[in-house]
């Protein structure tokens, strides 16, 4: 294949007409730096954001929104949370994988775990007692003897009391703070390092040379390599500790993993949109080729398949073991109204992208990528809808809006935590220029694209 | 069946894609359309040369993995509800999702292997004939390094005498006819 591409610059060289006359290698733009624009899209995401807080402030003089607003905060916590800690393993991925399809999306990852310290900032709320408590029943009774006492008076059941008092080691409102703070510490740590030396890479005298290449390749690699386990174990400590344990007595093996696609579904829809979006202003522009964003394109669909996989795998088993203790997580999602919910996760997660990006045409056109990618983001937003609010116990009767306004604090506050978080991420994204020029990649994405 | 008679086209070889892409765009400009190109490996801009576009494959395989799918679910749900029904733990005999993974798996079979035959059968493969070996030069350096622009008789444009007055144009290494 190499001695193809050779074949090519040749006759591009040659400057025959024909249809390759404007197929020649194409210039790195001047300046790489993010577009203006992204200015305006920040002040806009911040509107957004103002707008939603405010709406948020008329929920909290409802019952039903004050019950409901903590919820809604960690589905939009749980949500950026994603998008942060899936950049830094998306982009440790493409380091070890390497490849020209993360050339691209090196620095919207980047920026995109730039926004860890905000992300860790916003996980405080959740540690407080005072708040936490409105949504882990561990911290409304943190101790053997209060979580007896609510026995006695009937607001919890005997499995939920045993269970509580069992994994109190590790479920307590102390180990909460000491689990999150070992999990940013470490997330931090990566995210420092592939910051700091993707700009050293760069920035290196002998850039552009072979042994320049060789040796920053093989560092990011030694990172990146157990990097990517480091974070599967603590992003399935995140999982079951953030959200798993609003339902004490459940457990799933699968937990982290489906936690670990879903981020990679949510994280490579957003870096593809933000790529599109870039791509109508300079640097992106020249840099963004069809044939890279078709590639982008069938990832997100194999991610599309893996996550109904692994979803539909955990269902499959539980539904198979037909267990009392495994069942009643499903049958609190399915039932009292849930089912809607549950079809239209299922509908805006799998069916509708899967059947979608089939179609080639569609992977390569930029308008409906940008439809499809917003789209998926919803779907994961729906998701972790169905994920959150059945673990409570009056969820069955909350599933209607009549008489029951503050439920939609769950669109109001997951949206101006995502809003302020991707104006963080567009600050971030501004900080540097949009492609590492130190990679042999760079060559090949300026070359002629090849339209079949 | 009666001999074939005549000539099945005037056949280019060229040294280079680039000379093979050129002379293709045009004859494309020249107005021919029964046009072939043959390249020891994809050249990419050949196929824009030649306006080749889309395929059914895609089509075919996507018909496979439908019908795979409801083949397998509608047999899975014919035996367990009708033809042989058994009480398995007490569940439902219609139990949907038992019958979702083996009717995944058809679908995979049935669009893989319906991408394979149908790209074969689209390609009018197997063929055990082609006037193009006739040609020595075809033969040596088609899958080596030369690369073959044939422009074909059955297009209307095709003249003996103008297509290969056309073809010598670019220079080509040689132009021959190639027997039917």
């Amino acid at each position: 294949m190499s001695s193809a591409h050779e074949q090519h610059g040749e006759h591009g060289a040659q400057g025959h007409h024909g249809p390759q006359a404007d197929h020649g290698p194409r210039a790195l733009p001047a300046s790489l730096n993010a577009p203006d624009v992204l200015l305006a899209w920040r002040r806009r995401a911040l509107l957004v954001a103002a707008a939603f807080a405010l709406l948020t402030l008329l929920f909290t003089s409802t019952h039903e929104g004050r019950n409901h607003i903590m919820r809604a905060y960690l589905m939009g916590y749980m949500t950026v949370f994603n998008f942060a800690g899936g950049a830094l393993v998306l982009l440790m991925l493409q380091y070890v994988t390497g490849g020209k399809w993360g050339l691209l999306l090196r620095r919207p990852l980047e920026a995109m775990t730039r926004t860890l310290p905000l992300v860790a900032l916003m996980v405080v709320p959740i540690l407080v007692p005072f708040l936490g408590k409105h949504l882990y029943q561990w911290v409304l009774y943190p101790d053997a003897a209060s979580t007896h006492n609510a026995y006695l008076n009937h607001l919890i059941n005997q499995e939920q009391e045993l269970t509580a008092n069992f994994k109190r080691p590790m479920l307590n409102p102390h180990a909460l703070v000491v689990e999150s703070c070992i999990i940013f510490a470490v997330l931090l740590l990566f995210m420092v390092l592939l910051n700091r030396w993707s700009i050293e890479r760069d920035a290196d005298p002998a850039s552009g040379t072979e042994p320049s290449y060789d040796r920053w390749r093989t560092r990011f690699e030694n990172l990146s390599g157990p990097g990517i386990l480091v974070y599967v174990i603590l992003l399935t400590l995140g999982a079951i500790v953030w959200i798993k344990s609003l339902d004490v007595t459940w457990y799933s093996s699968i937990w982290g993993l489906q936690f670990l696609v879903a981020q990679g579904y949510a994280v490579l829809a957003l870096s593809i949109l933000s790529v599109i979006l870039l791509s109508r202003y300079e640097p992106m522009k020249t840099l963004l080729r069809t044939t890279e964003q078709h590639d982008l394109g069938k990832l997100a669909f194999a991610f599309v398949m893996l996550n109904i996989y692994l979803c539909f795998a955990e269902f499959l088993i539980i539904w198979s073991g037909n267990i009392p203790d495994e069942l009643p997580w499903y049958l609190n999602r399915i039932r009292g109204g849930w089912w809607y919910v549950c079809s239209l996760d299922f509908i805006c997660h799998w069916l509708i992208p899967f059947c979608l990006l089939l179609s080639r045409d569609l992977k390569r056109n930029k308008r409906k990528m940008i439809w499809l990618t917003c789209f998926m983001i919803f779907a994961r937003l729906v998701d972790m809808f169905w994920l959150i609010e059945p673990n409570f116990s009056d969820s069955a009767a909350n599933l209607h809006i009549a008489g029951n306004i503050g439920m939609l604090a769950y669109i109001t506050v997951p949206a101006t935590v995502l809003a302020l978080w991707s104006a963080y991420y567009m600050t971030q994204l501004m900080s540097r220029p949009l492609v590492c020029t130190n990679d042999p990649h760079l060559e090949e994405i300026l070359e002629p694209e090849h339209a079949f | 069946m009666p001999p074939r008679e005549g000539i099945y086209g005037l056949l280019a070889e060229f040294n280079t894609p680039g000379e093979l892409v050129r002379a293709t765009e045009e004859a494309h400009q020249a107005g021919y359309r029964r046009m072939e190109c043959y390249t020891p490996y994809p050249v990419e801009e050949a196929a824009v040369a030649l306006r080749f576009h889309k395929t059914r494959v895609p089509l075919v395989c996507l018909l496979g993995g439908l019908l795979g799918g409801t083949t397998a679910f509608l047999m899975e749900t014919w035996i367990s509800v009708w033809s042989y029904p058994l009480n398995i733990a007490g569940r439902p005999l219609f139990s949907w999702p038992a019958f979702i993974i083996p009717a995944y798996e058809w679908t995979i079979l049935f669009a893989g292997l319906s991408a394979a035959y149908g790209m074969l059968a689209l390609n009018g493969l197997p063929q055990l004939y082609h006037p193009l070996f006739n040609a020595p030069n075809f033969r040596d350096g088609a899958s080596t390094d030369k690369f073959f622009l044939c422009l074909e008789a059955a297009d209307p444009r095709f003249s003996i005498i103008e297509s290969r007055a056309f073809l010598e144009r670019f220079a080509p290494v040689s132009v021959v006819e190639v027997e039917l």
